[in-house]
């Protein structure tokens, strides 16, 4: 066993944190509440708020991590596998009073080692397992003694792997273990050794791509390693007071921020939507002005284009003129929208009944299927769909939500669509756990979904039918048209971020920088004489007048092809594409 | 061995070749420090020979390809995330150098290593 050895506590350290101490203010946010007058020393309580405020943090900055993947369509999940393996670890000490830091450490490397998903997550596990092994049974951790445990996080870390890759969420505790072991020969106060963490991590976590070539290609940076960089920098904002569950600051694109955003749920006293265009006199200093914001109100988003920055906000009615005070101070406004939430929310819930689904006849065949958007919902449903799940590309439905859809139905001959690549696991996963008869088509998008569901026949033979779909797969190329959310190189196309792209049959062949050329040159790489017609759907991001004029495009080109034009409504794909 | 043919001819890929790609992914796979082999007398004269194939069976049908892997993992990983982790890295890095389809990969765990039993 470790037997902690005593270390002097310098004065003007000491002095420095009851100063530190005295100026806290009661806050919302947890805070430690550390009986010693400093942070030489921390306990299993104050620990257990860090590891609260690693997991909160990271919940926050979750699709951030799940979009650093090295494709440019995001569909990673590295970001939800690390966060569900912090929650199990979470889990164990959720209502633990222990405090002596040892055992709430153990506890913490147990869940995470139950809960451990993904290759990130299993080396996450190994990561508090060595943690825990240090702190064994101590009462309370210093700097010295978090300097080793995270130094034996590392070699149990290194231990689970033959050939190390460097370049991943290894390299980045690695390197704040020998960061720290350094540091903490100089200082022994946690909350500066923790500072230098975060500020390795995050240097680490950039070097990545210098490491790992295919980092480099895909223009993005280990997405294990800026987990384990939240993780860190959460504990850090819990110092800090800053707040911990509103990501990072994401600049996006301008036209990303609708004016009339869509929204599910409304927080109780944010009655209004402020929508702000304006150029700012100076270079705009984004941590400040986010930090400004987030004192009026919340579901903040920053966008910018050109010099011209939008900014969307939802706050309280007494404070609906504050946005526009603190923008006036610093730049020109072009462009004032607000809009009261009530009216907004009851306009969706209405856009929502429109959707009238059918009731079924008992005993036939029913079709569920998988829709990215309303309008593609309400053309599926118009053709006979029995259900409908939202879910397709980043919002990937769960197995319940499938499932949930067609037991109540009165038949037992379900068909599922998932038209989405992502989706055919969890609708086959969906179709085991029924006692129903189920069969997916494995339909790997929407114009895929719109062939199978055309061989419809609610009385007809199942098997047959369902023959008919598979065949029925094969008869339609589906084209994607999507923003590339990062500067890539695949196939031999060169993509920057933010430049329109275009994939035929889920592979990237065409890049330019507007949505028309994109799409002229996707269907150049079709074998158009080899169909007859084209179906296009666009998306909640593009303007019906916009998409008339590319099909007015199209229809000069290819005279002899059938065109139509559809409301798809779906997010992130400015248009899909069917081709038959 | 698996062909496929292209306009001036075929490509064959060996089971070796194959097997050395599987093996080479899963130690790169985390929670894996070792492969095992199938039985003891094969095992030893490929221990000896340093068998870049070995705890690695690859099966061949029409279409597809089957993999067979025989891992050894550090005690105090999950195994069931480890084992799920490698056979969808493998099948992932096979598909991606070759082109064929794998259409299985059986993970058998022979056995643990332990470093610290905490």
């Amino acid at each position: 066993m470790y037997v902690a050895s005593e270390s002097a506590i310098p004065i003007n350290v000491a002095l420095y944190w009851i100063k530190y101490m005295i100026n806290q203010k009661t806050h919302m946010e947890p805070t430690l509440t550390s009986q010693s007058s400093s942070y030489n020393t921390i306990n299993g309580q104050d620990f257990k708020k860090l590891v609260e405020a690693s997991l909160r943090w990271l919940k926050a900055n979750q699709q951030l991590v799940n979009s650093l993947n090295v494709f440019p369509v995001p569909d990673g999940d590295t970001g939800t596998n690390m966060l569900l393996t912090m929650q199990a670890a979470y889990n164990e000490i959720a209502n633990s009073e222990e405090t002596n830091i040892g055992k709430v450490a153990k506890d913490v490397a147990q869940g995470a080692l139950m809960g451990a998903r993904g290759n990130s997550g299993v080396i996450l596990s190994q990561i508090w397992r060595g943690f825990a092994r240090v702190l064994d049974n101590l009462p309370e951790m210093d700097a010295q003694i978090f300097s080793r445990a995270l130094s034996e996080s590392r070699n149990t870390a290194y231990k689970g792997v033959v050939r190390p890759v460097e370049g991943t969420i290894l390299t980045v505790i690695k390197d704040i273990s020998l960061a720290v072991e350094t540091y903490v020969t100089r200082s022994s106060d946690l909350v500066e050794i923790l500072d230098v963490a975060v500020k390795t991590a995050d240097e680490s976590v950039k070097y990545t791509p210098e490491l790992l070539p295919i980092l480099k290609t895909a223009g993005v940076v280990d997405s294990g390693g800026k987990g384990l960089f939240f993780l860190f920098e959460g504990m850090q904002r819990l110092i800090q007071k800053l707040p911990l569950d509103e990501g990072a600051v994401v600049i996006k694109d301008l036209t990303s921020i609708k004016f009339a955003e869509t929204l599910e749920v409304v927080e109780d006293g944010q009655d209004v939507e402020v929508v702000i265009d304006f150029t700012p006199n100076d270079k705009l200093d984004l941590e400040t002005f986010y930090n400004d914001l987030g004192k009026i109100g919340t579901s903040i988003q920053v966008g910018e284009g050109d010099g011209l920055y939008r900014m969307h906000i939802h706050t309280e009615t007494a404070k609906q003129d504050e946005p526009e005070v603190l923008i006036k101070s610093m730049g020109k406004i072009s462009k004032i929208y607000k809009e009261d939430l009530r009216d907004q929310m009851k306009r969706i819930e209405e856009k929502k009944k429109e959707l009238e689904i059918k009731e079924i006849t008992p005993g036939t065949i029913a079709v569920v299927v998988v829709s990215p958007g309303p309008g593609l919902s309400q053309i599926f449903v118009s053709q006979g769909a029995a259900a409908i799940v939202t879910g397709g590309q980043t919002m990937n439905p769960s197995i319940e939500e499938i499932l949930k859809s067609f037991e109540d139905l009165p038949t037992d001959k379900v068909i599922i669509l998932p038209n989405n690549k992502n989706v055919i696991l969890a609708a086959n996963s969906a179709k085991a756990l029924s006692v129903k008869n189920v069969a997916v088509i494995p339909t790997r998008n929407v114009s895929q979904g719109i062939s199978a569901i055309l061989r419809w026949n609610p009385d007809g033979d199942f098997q047959q039918i369902v023959d008919d779909m598979n065949d029925s797969l094969d008869e339609a190329d589906c084209g994607e048209i999507t923003t590339a959310t990062r500067s890539v190189e695949i196939n031999g196309v060169e993509v920057e971020e933010g430049k329109i792209i275009g994939l035929l049959n889920g592979k990237l062949v065409f890049s330019s920088s507007s949505v028309e050329e994109t799409c002229l040159g996707l269907l150049e790489k079709t074998d158009m004489e080899m169909r007859e017609r084209i179906t296009l759907f666009y998306g909640a991001n593009i303007t019906e007048e916009e998409v008339t004029t590319i099909s007015e495009k199209i229809k000069e080109k290819y005279p002899d092809h059938e065109i139509e034009l559809h409301n798809g409504g779906q997010p992130h794909y400015q248009l899909i594409i069917s081709i038959e | 061995m698996t062909s496929s043919d292209n306009p001036i001819g075929s490509v064959y890929i060996s089971h070796r070749s194959i097997a050395s790609i599987a093996s080479q992914s899963a130690l790169e796979s985390y929670g894996i420090v070792g492969l095992a082999s199938k039985n003891l007398a094969s095992g030893l004269s490929q221990v000896l020979t340093k068998d870049p194939v070995l705890g690695v069976d690859v099966f061949f049908d029409d279409t597809s390809v089957s993999i067979d892997l025989y891992i050894i993992v550090e005690y105090g990983t999950r195994i069931k995330s480890v084992a799920d982790n490698v056979s969808e890295f493998v099948k992932y890095q096979i598909e991606r150098t070759t082109g064929l389809t794998v259409k299985q990969v059986n993970v058998h765990v022979r056995g643990l290593r332990i470093s610290n039993t905490d």
